[in-house]
């Protein structure tokens, strides 16, 4: 623990998270978990999926008190139901008729916002930590303006783009003109990314409390800009650099007319194995830790500041190793996977505590519908952070 | 007297307690000024593992402890709950553990192969017609735009093969709207698909590899066999039933694993187009035994279709200019193959293909003359 002070002399501890779980026995638990929810047909995943919370949330140290989950299983079997239900007509829709399918779609894509809202609401409000709730504050309206206008601006510049597509003529300058137009768009939309995922994490970090107290977020719009560019510059050097070394050899190939083209082809598949998903998963890695890194890193509240250290390195030593477990073992080493990455993050997860945590004030404990999560959880949504 | 942390349900402010359980049932603290509550008033929950055990009391306040055995003793001797804890015997049981993990890998194993596949045809068996025929609409199209290009074939030569079909077809009921269609196959080669809404495609590629209008009514059965076993139907209904069990399997784990955990269940999948040819072989072999078609024909005909993919024949038709060059070919490459078996064996690579056991299927039918 190092400890320092500041000019009016109050104490900075940097407080570590801890994770304390283990392998062996949340292999136990997600077993059971796995073997009664198949035998009762699907009910008791609401109790599994409690009780894997309970065990992650529990395991998870700072200043030597647990973090703890309060979901009832029953809040989250009636979401599950409702989302179910949702699911299948949606299924049987999709099979029956396209378009009453993409109807559904488009209506639950209108309600994502209110999905996040729910989400976030049923996930924190049932967090505690030292006998006080976290708390999410359910602010609808801004929920849809944050999410939709750069959604607008998306699908405005789409339909622009695809409508320019008809103009094309046998003329090939304003064939390129065209061309010209069109990635100029389609670089637009690229350009907003950063700013509508900056204006999303705001919002859910800032409508965070934990009691009374509300969580602020001092990432900026500049840091997105720099993540999203280091990300995008980083890709075109690497694809680039393998597009050539591709390219080259494919050269030498065909010049090359003595030996059977049989060796060749099958090269090709293989430098791309070799290469391309290794870059691929790298700068998955590097994208995912520094995304983490800057949404955890700038989280704050009533002064205590989050530290979040992710390395790239062992992200991605995580993810290969994880993937190769899981793969080879059917699924069987899924409890191993996931109590490694949980230890690592917790390791590398630290609080700058000013003074102590005593001061957060309880708030009342509300009523959540666990309906928002768990449709969103079906429909294969990203809803938290 | 258990050791442990006091919250007072005001603020995040902790104090170090030692909680005590009378034997009357009431519970205290040593060193804080509460009053005592009855254990049925205080809420306690359930074990997981070694995490920490909450106790709550009416007043807000909570005291939490890492002494999850004498919290256990506590509830043993005054809850009156008959599931008390079972959940967590369950977890800590060594014995039902392993029994779960191999009833698992068993149950798995058999559901996958068997459970699915089964349902899938009951299902798919009792679906109308229309089912199929409407899934099977646009999918010639998006061939037609991905591969496809148009055939080659003489009009003659396409005559002859629509005569021979519209013959097989008078023996089999049902069979009104199965169509035959010929395409060049461009990178897909020599090959032939059934497509769900009765059509059936012919690639260039495939019919040149012989001059015997029988050795491609062998085929053109064992593709009517898809279309009887309703094949496309099964396959797609096999594929959302493994999403819903891999839901249900993994359902409460939410790592960034999706596409892993499909993999494993991507090389078993491969393992249902398996059993359907064998069934459209069945269907395919039957129909000769009783129409007097010699069974040799689909045999020819799948070595030619296995040699069409190997270099040999690839270099040879680039090498020759001859219009028949694509007989002569695939009969060198066919020899050739033969002699490479001896050589090595190909098991592996049978695995993951999915025309598998191919030399399975050619003995079956060459056994049944």
């Amino acid at each position: 623990m190092e400890s320092s002070h500041i000019g009016n002399g109050t104490n900075i501890n940097n407080q570590p998270f801890e994770f304390t779980g283990k392998a062996l026995e949340y292999f136990s638990i997600w077993i059971v978990n796995v073997v009664l929810t198949i035998l009762t047909l699907g009910i008791y995943s609401a109790w599994a999926k409690v009780r894997t919370n309970q065990y992650f949330y529990g395991n998870t140290l700072l200043d030597g008190a647990s973090f703890r989950y309060t979901a009832k299983p029953i809040q989250i079997l009636k979401g599950r139901v409702i989302a179910f239900i949702l699911f299948m007509i949606y299924y049987f829709a999709s099979m029956a008729n396209p378009v009453i399918a993409s109807i559904i779609f488009l209506f639950i894509l209108l309600l994502v916002p209110a999905f996040v809202v729910m989400s976030m609401a049923f996930r924190l409000r049932n967090s505690m930590y030292r006998n006080v709730r976290f708390n999410f504050d359910k602010k609808f309206t801004r929920a849809y303006k944050v999410f939709f206008i750069p959604a607008i601006f998306v699908g405005g510049y789409l339909l622009l783009a695809s409508q320019i597509e008809y103009l094309q003529s046998a003329d090939t300058e304003t064939n390129t003109l065209v061309g010209i137009i069109i990635a100029v768009l389609l670089l637009g939309i690229v350009l907003m990314f950063p700013w509508w995922e900056y204006i999303i994490t705001r919002f859910k970090a800032v409508h965070a409390k934990y009691g009374d107290a509300d969580f602020t977020f001092s990432a900026t719009m500049k840091n997105y800009y720099g993540m999203y560019i280091k990300a995008y510059l980083l890709s075109i050097v690497i694809f680039g650099i393998i597009g050539a070394i591709i390219i080259g050899l494919m050269g030498s190939f065909t010049s090359d007319t003595d030996m059977s083209s049989g060796a060749h082809s099958a090269a090709v598949p293989l430098i791309i194995i070799l290469l391309v998903f290794p870059a691929y998963l790298w700068l998955f890695a590097y994208f995912q830790t520094k995304r983490t890194n800057l949404i955890f890193g700038n989280l704050n509240i009533a002064g205590h500041k989050v530290k979040s250290e992710l390395k790239t390195g062992y992200m991605l030593y995580l993810y290969v190793t994880n993937t190769l477990a899981i793969m080879l073992t059917l699924g069987l080493l899924m409890p191993w996977a996931k109590i490694r990455t949980a230890r690592y993050r917790a390791s590398v997860t630290s609080l700058d505590v000013i003074g102590n945590l005593s001061q957060f004030v309880a708030t009342q404990e509300q009523y959540q519908s666990a309906m928002g999560e768990e449709i969103g959880e079906m429909f294969d949504m990203d809803l938290g952070f | 007297m258990i050791k442990g942390i006091y919250y007072n349900g005001k603020t995040s402010e902790k104090k170090d307690a030692l909680l005590y359980c009378k034997h009357n049932g009431l519970i205290g603290f040593a060193d804080i000024d509460t009053i005592e509550t009855p254990f049925n008033s205080v809420e306690i929950s359930s074990r997981i593992g070694n995490t920490p055990r909450y106790l709550n009391f009416p007043d807000g306040s909570q005291f939490e402890t890492d002494d999850n055995d004498a919290i256990d003793e506590i509830v043993n001797t005054f809850s009156t709950s008959v599931f008390k804890g079972v959940i967590h015997k369950l977890e800590s049981a060594k014995l039902f553990v392993l029994f779960s993990v191999i009833s698992m890998v068993v149950f798995g194993w058999l559901f996958i192969q068997y459970g699915i596949p089964f349902v899938s045809k009951q299902i798919a068996d009792r679906l109308p017609e229309e089912a199929s025929q409407y899934m099977g609409q646009g999918v010639l199209d998006i061939m037609d735009e991905q591969w496809f290009s148009e055939t080659a074939l003489s009009k003659k030569k396409q005559a002859e093969l629509q005569q021979l079909f519209n013959n097989l077809k008078t023996n089999i009921n049902g069979s009104h709207y199965y169509k035959l269609v010929f395409r060049r196959g461009g990178s897909i080669g020599a090959n032939a698909f059934a497509l769900p809404d009765g059509t059936i495609v012919f690639t260039d590629e495939l019919i040149n590899l012989t001059d015997n209008n029988l050795d491609i009514a062998a085929i053109m059965l064992h593709e009517i066999g898809h279309l009887k076993n309703r094949h496309s139907l099964r396959a797609t209904i096999q594929q959302s039933g493994l999403a819903i069990f891999i839901i249900a399997v993994t359902g409460d784990v939410s790592t960034s694993s999706s596409i892993i955990t499909a993999i494993p269940f991507m090389l078993v999948k491969s393992g249902f187009s398996q059993n359907m040819e064998t069934e459209a072989d069945s269907y395919a072999l039957s129909y000769m035994q009783k129409y007097n078609i010699d069974p040799e024909h689909f045999a020819n005909m799948m070595e030619k279709l296995q040699a069409s993919f190997s270099d040999e024949y690839h270099n040879c038709l680039k090498k020759s200019k001859k219009p028949d060059a694509a007989i002569q070919c695939i009969n060198l490459a066919v020899k050739q193959n033969k002699l490479n078996d001896k050589e090595q064996s190909k098991e592996l690579l049978d695995y993951f293909s999915t025309h598998p056991g191919a030399k399975e299927r050619i003995n079956r039918f060459r056994m049944a003359r």
